[in-house]
C-alpha cells in the first residue's frame, strides 16, 4: 500500500484547487481570520500524518485552533478529510498519543495533562479514497462545464424579468411569447424578459450580438487550453493514482487499535503480551477500543494453538480455545483436557517429533498462566491414566467399529458409547456391569464424551470421570 | 417516436344513440374524444387503429347513459429528449423561433441556432447566413434535434436546437 503517490496528488490538488480559498469570505481579513495558503499547509502536514488530534495538528502548525478547524472543516465539508469526535479522559488521550508514536517516528507522544475530565477531542485524517474520487469528479465537472458552454450544447437557455426578478426558461417559452412585439414577457409583470447569463465567460455580453458571441467562444475555447494545460499534472497523477488500492486508516478507533498492536509486535512482544495487553484494555474500561485489542488477543491465540494442535478440529475444542487466558482459572478444567487430549494423540500417534512441540507448546501455555502449575501436575498425572485408558479403547475402537456399529444398531444406543461397553466388556465383564450400574446417567454421558475426546466435561462429569477411571485405572 | 399500444376508456354513450348502429356510433364516438388529446404518459394520440374489446355497458342512474369500457389500438406521439424531428417554423423572433412537428410544439432558442445565422428583423423575421444562402423564417422546414421536454399531464412541450452536425433547414419555401 504505497501512499506516496496519494501524497502528491493531495499536494498537486492542494495547489491547484484550495490556494486562494479564503474561508469566512464575510468576515474582515485582519491578520488572524485570514486564511489564504493555509489550506495548503494544513493539506500538506496532513499527507505526512495519519490520524492526528486537531490540537496537536494546530500546535505542530503553530496555528490557533480555532483558524484550523475552520480550515479542516471546510476540507470536511469538500470530502478531503474524515474527522471524528470523542469525548475522552486524559488517559484515553495519552493512548491514542502512543499510537501516533507508534506510526509516526517524528512526533513525540506527548505524556502530559492528567486530568481526569472528559474532554471532546476531534482528529482527522485525509480520506485518499475520497480525495481521488472528490478529485477526479471535480477536475470532470470543470471540464464538462466548459465544453457545455462552448458549444452551446444541452443547456435550457434561462431568463430573468429585469423587473420582479422572476426567472424562466426556454420551456417556458410559450407562455411568454407574446403578441404584440417579439420579446417575451413576464407573466407577472409583463416586463420585458432578458436572457440570464450567468455562464463563466458571457459576463459582458448583454445584448448577444454576434460578434460578442464569437469573443465569448474566444475566451472559452482559451479557457478551456488554460484549464488543461495547468490541470496536466494533476490528470496525471489521477491515472497513476486510478488503479492503485488508496490507502485505508478505517475509523479511528481500529486505526488506533492496530497502530498500537503493530507498535507492540514491533516491540517484539508477541503473545506474552497478550494477557497483560487485554488488562491493559480493561483498566479503560469507558472506552470501546479495548475490545477491539481483545478481539485481536483471541484470534492471536486461537491461531497459535491451531499451529500446535491443528489435529483437533472438534467444534468444542474450538469453543474453549476462544477462551480469553483470564477465564482460565475458573474453566481450568476444560484447558487441562484440551491438554490431555494432545498428549492422548501425541502417544496414539507414537510420533515423538511431532508430539514433543506441540506438547513443550502447551506447556508454553502453562507457564504463561502460570499459578495453575500445581493443579497441572495432578491432573497430567490423572490424566495420563485416563489416556492410557482411552489408548486401549481407541485401539479396539479402530479394530472394531464397524462390526460393533452395525450389531449394536438395534439396541438403540449411540455408537460411540456402544465402542466403550464393547471395549469394558472385552475387558473385563463383570465391572463393566458395574460400571453402568453405579452411574446410570452422567457415566453413560461421561464414557461418551471421553471417547469424543473430552469435548466438555465440567466439574461433576470430571469427578465422575475420576471414579470410574480409578476403577479403570485398578484394574489395569 | 411513435408507438403502437393499446389504450382502454370508458365511454359514455347517450340513448338515443343505442340501437342498429350502437357500435358505429361509439366508435365514432370514441375517435372524436381521443384523437388529438395528449397525455404525458403515452404522449398524442395520433390515430385510433382499431377496436380491440367493448366490454358490457352499464346503465347509469337516472340519466340512461350508458358506460361501455372500450379497449383500442392507437398510434401514439411522444417525443424523447435526443430525438430528431422535422419540423415546421411557426413563429421567428429574436428569442428564436418556434417550430411544430405535428402536435407538438417545439422552441429553439437564438443560442441554440448555429452562430453564423444572424436574426433579421422585419415583416418576415429570419435567421439567416452572413453569405444569404441559408434562411430560417416561418413555415421552414427544419430537423431539430429535442434537447428538452416539458411533460405535463395534458401537454407535452419540447425545447431543440439545430446547432449540431445535420440539423437546420431542410427545405426552404422561399427557394423552393
Amino acid at each position: 500500500m504505497s501512499i506516496e503517490p496519494f501524497n502528491k496528488l493531495v499536494k498537486l490538488v492542494g495547489r491547484a484547487f484550495y490556494d486562494d480559498i479564503t474561508k469566512g469570505d464575510n468576515q474582515p481579513k485582519t491578520g488572524r481570520s485570514d486564511n489564504r495558503g493555509i489550506a495548503v499547509v494544513v493539506l500538506d502536514a496532513l499527507s505526512r500524518r495519519q490520524w492526528v488530534r486537531e490540537e496537536d495538528l494546530a500546535k505542530d502548525l503553530k496555528l490557533h485552533s480555532k483558524q484550523l478547524r475552520r480550515t479542516l472543516r471546510f476540507f470536511e465539508e469538500e470530502k478531503l478529510v474524515t474527522r471524528d469526535h470523542r469525548r475522552e479522559t486524559a488517559k484515553g488521550a495519552k493512548m491514542h498519543n502512543a499510537a501516533v508514536a507508534a506510526t509516526i517516528d517524528g512526533l513525540p507522544a506527548k505524556e502530559g495533562e492528567e486530568k481526569v475530565k472528559m474532554h471532546t477531542h476531534s482528529y482527522c485524517c485525509l480520506d485518499y479514497a475520497q480525495i481521488s474520487d472528490v478529485v477526479r469528479y471535480r477536475v470532470q465537472r470543470m471540464k464538462k462545464k466548459l465544453k457545455d458552454e462552448l458549444e452551446d450544447k444541452n443547456t435550457v437557455q434561462e431568463y430573468v424579468c429585469p423587473n420582479c426578478g422572476k426567472r424562466y426558461n426556454a420551456l417556458d417559452a410559450l407562455q411568454l411569447v407574446s403578441m404584440e412585439d417579439e420579446y417575451f414577457h413576464c407573466e407577472s409583470c409583463n416586463g420585458e424578459l432578458v436572457a440570464e447569463s450567468d455562464k463563466l465567460a458571457s459576463q459582458e455580453v448583454g445584448d448577444g450580438d454576434d460578434n460578442a458571441r464569437r469573443r465569448r467562444r474566444e475566451k472559452l475555447k482559451d479557457l478551456l487550453q488554460k484549464m488543461e494545460a495547468q490541470l496536466k499534472p494533476i490528470y496525471d497523477q489521477l491515472n497513476r493514482v486510478k488503479d492503485l488500492p488508496a490507502p485505508e486508516f478505517g475509523g479511528l478507533q481500529a486505526w488506533e487499535a492496530r497502530a498500537s498492536a503493530a507498535k507492540r509486535a514491533e516491540n517484539g512482544e508477541s503473545n506474552g503480551m497478550d494477557p497483560s495487553k487485554s488488562s491493559h484494555g480493561l483498566g479503560y474500561g469507558g472506552t470501546p477500543m479495548p475490545f477491539l485489542g481483545d478481539t485481536k488477543v483471541e484470534v492471536d491465540f486461537s491461531g497459535v494453538e491451531g499451529k500446535g494442535k491443528d489435529i483437533k478440529s472438534e467444534a468444542d475444542g474450538a469453543g474453549l480455545k476462544v477462551l480469553p487466558p483470564w477465564m482460565i482459572k475458573q474453566g481450568m478444567n476444560l484447558t487441562k483436557e484440551q491438554r490431555g487430549e494432545v498428549k492422548q494423540e501425541a502417544k496414539m500417534d507414537g510420533s515423538g517429533s511431532l508430539a514433543a512441540p506441540e506438547y513443550s507448546e502447551d506447556k508454553k501455555f502453562n507457564t504463561e498462566n502460570n499459578d495453575k502449575n500445581l493443579q497441572d501436575e495432578y491432573l497430567k498425572a490423572y490424566y495420563a491414566a485416563l489416556i492410557k485408558r482411552q489408548e486401549e479403547e481407541e485401539a479396539k475402537k479402530a479394530l472394531e467399529s464397524s462390526e460393533t456399529r452395525v450389531s449394536d444398531g438395534p439396541s438403540g444406543m449411540s455408537p460411540s458409547r456402544q465402542v466403550g461397553m464393547k471395549s469394558k466388556r472385552d475387558e473385563d465383564e463383570g465391572d463393566d456391569n458395574v460400571d453402568w450400574e453405579e452411574a446410570p446417567i452422567t457415566g453413560n454421558e461421561e464414557n461418551f464424551k471421553v471417547n469424543d475426546l473430552n469435548v466438555e466435561a465440567d466439574a461433576t462429569a470430571e469427578a465422575e470421570a475420576e471414579d470410574e477411571d480409578d476403577i479403570d485405572w485398578e484394574e489395569g | 417516436m411513435f408507438f403502437h399500444i393499446v389504450l382502454e376508456r370508458n365511454m359514455q354513450l347517450h340513448p338515443r344513440h343505442f340501437g342498429r348502429n350502437l357500435r358505429e356510433n361509439l366508435v365514432a364516438k370514441l375517435m372524436k374524444d381521443v384523437e388529438g388529446t395528449c397525455s404525458g404518459q403515452h404522449g398524442f394520440v395520433v390515430a385510433i387503429t382499431g377496436i380491440e374489446n367493448i366490454g358490457k355497458g352499464l346503465i347509469r342512474d337516472g340519466t340512461g347513459f350508458v358506460t361501455f369500457p372500450v379497449k383500442y389500438q392507437c398510434v401514439v406521439f411522444r417525443p424523447f429528449k435526443g430525438e430528431i424531428l422535422e419540423a415546421v417554423v411557426t413563429m421567428v423572433n429574436k428569442m428564436g423561433f418556434f417550430a411544430e412537428a405535428g402536435p407538438v410544439q417545439i422552441f429553439v432558442s437564438n443560442h441554440l441556432i448555429p452562430d453564423d445565422m444572424e436574426f433579421q428583423s422585419g415583416d418576415m423575421p429570419n435567421y439567416t447566413t452572413s453569405d444569404g444562402s441559408v434562411k430560417i423564417q416561418k413555415d421552414s422546414e427544419v430537423r431539430l434535434k429535442i434537447i428538452g421536454t416539458r411533460v405535463d399531464a395534458t401537454e407535452i412541450f419540447c425545447i431543440g436546437t439545430i446547432k449540431d452536425d445535420f440539423l437546420g433547414v431542410i427545405n426552404d419555401p422561399a427557394t423552393a
